[in-house]
């Protein structure tokens, strides 16, 4: 893929690209099936015990989970910005993205472990109940994508910082791995918070 | 970037924010009296606004848009698999429950 083509796409002409190395694309993809395959036994034992899941589901703060989303949403558009930015040579810009991504991610987690401190002083904790166990679970291995995400970030910045090693493939490589990690959330966000 | 990327990226994620926030919307239609009840309709609402925001996600932020037509139809079949996953098993998982 060269920097024209991709521009020419941008521009309404077919000439198709694939964002970043299919390497990461396989991996988002056989993550997603992965958490697919969490979903679906989580939701089958959801039905099981309906009663109790939506009465523990009730001690969740929908607040916190929306803003946590919105959060995650907003660095999600600032990566995309920062992989356009770098496509067309305007690597400050970029740069400002990468941070602001990372910034978001940050207040992401703290938000998250804010909620989880909440929980376990409320005194629900990872072996409370069936649906408390799903909940740390999934926000918890969600949580782990995230801080992988922050090396993925490190590397985008890493590359973007010097005219030597500036490659646009490795910051959409960064980019599919970020926006993969938003996607996951805004899932685990509707199965925990809002279903019923 | 243009102003027509950074127009387009900010439709998509002013319509990703709104679908969220439809979320506290939809819960509040199904509360009563603060206590979560069980709803189908607010089931399939929250599974399908996700498959929607994820295929959003894919096009506008990950440029599958711009993709060979392989990997759109990929990732349309992902989140194909991902609604009739989870809407089976919340189904069968309803009947046998």
């Amino acid at each position: 893929m060269t920097t024209s083509s991709v521009k020419e796409a941008e521009a309404g002409k077919a000439v198709p690209f694939v964002p970043g190395q299919p390497d990461m694309w396989f991996f988002a993809l056989f993550e997603t099936l992965v958490f697919t395959a969490y979903f679906v036994v989580y939701m089958f034992a959801r039905m099981q015990h309906h009663e109790a899941f939506l009465q523990s589901q009730a001690k969740l703060s929908l607040s916190i989970g929306t803003f946590n989303t919105l959060v995650l949403l907003v660095s999600s558009w600032s990566m995309a910005r920062c992989v356009k930015e770098a496509r067309v040579g305007a690597y400050r810009s970029a740069l400002t993205n990468a941070f602001l991504t990372a910034s978001f991610g940050v207040v992401f987690l703290g938000s998250k472990i804010y909620e989880w401190v909440r929980e376990i002083r409320l005194g629900y904790g990872f072996a409370s109940d069936e649906f408390f166990s799903y909940y740390f679970f999934l926000t918890g291995i969600h949580a782990l994508h995230l801080l992988i995400g922050f090396v993925v970030l490190g590397v985008v910045v890493h590359q973007l910082r010097s005219p030597e090693r500036r490659s646009q493939n490795l910051v959409e490589t960064g980019a599919v791995y970020w926006h993969t990690v938003d996607f996951l959330w805004v899932l685990v966000f509707s199965l925990l918070y809002v279903v019923r | 970037m243009n102003t027509l990327v950074k127009k387009r990226l900010l439709i998509a994620w002013l319509a990703l924010s709104l679908m969220t926030l439809g979320y506290l919307a939809m819960d509040h239609s199904a509360d009563r009296a603060g206590a979560l009840r069980p709803s189908v309709a607010v089931t399939i609402g929250a599974v399908l606004i996700a498959a929607a925001k994820m295929r959003i996600i894919f096009r506008e932020f990950m440029e599958v848009r711009h993709a060979p037509a392989w990997l759109g139809r990929l990732t349309d079949l992902c989140v194909l698999l991902l609604v009739a996953s989870l809407l089976g098993s919340y189904f069968i998982g309803r009947a046998a429950g």
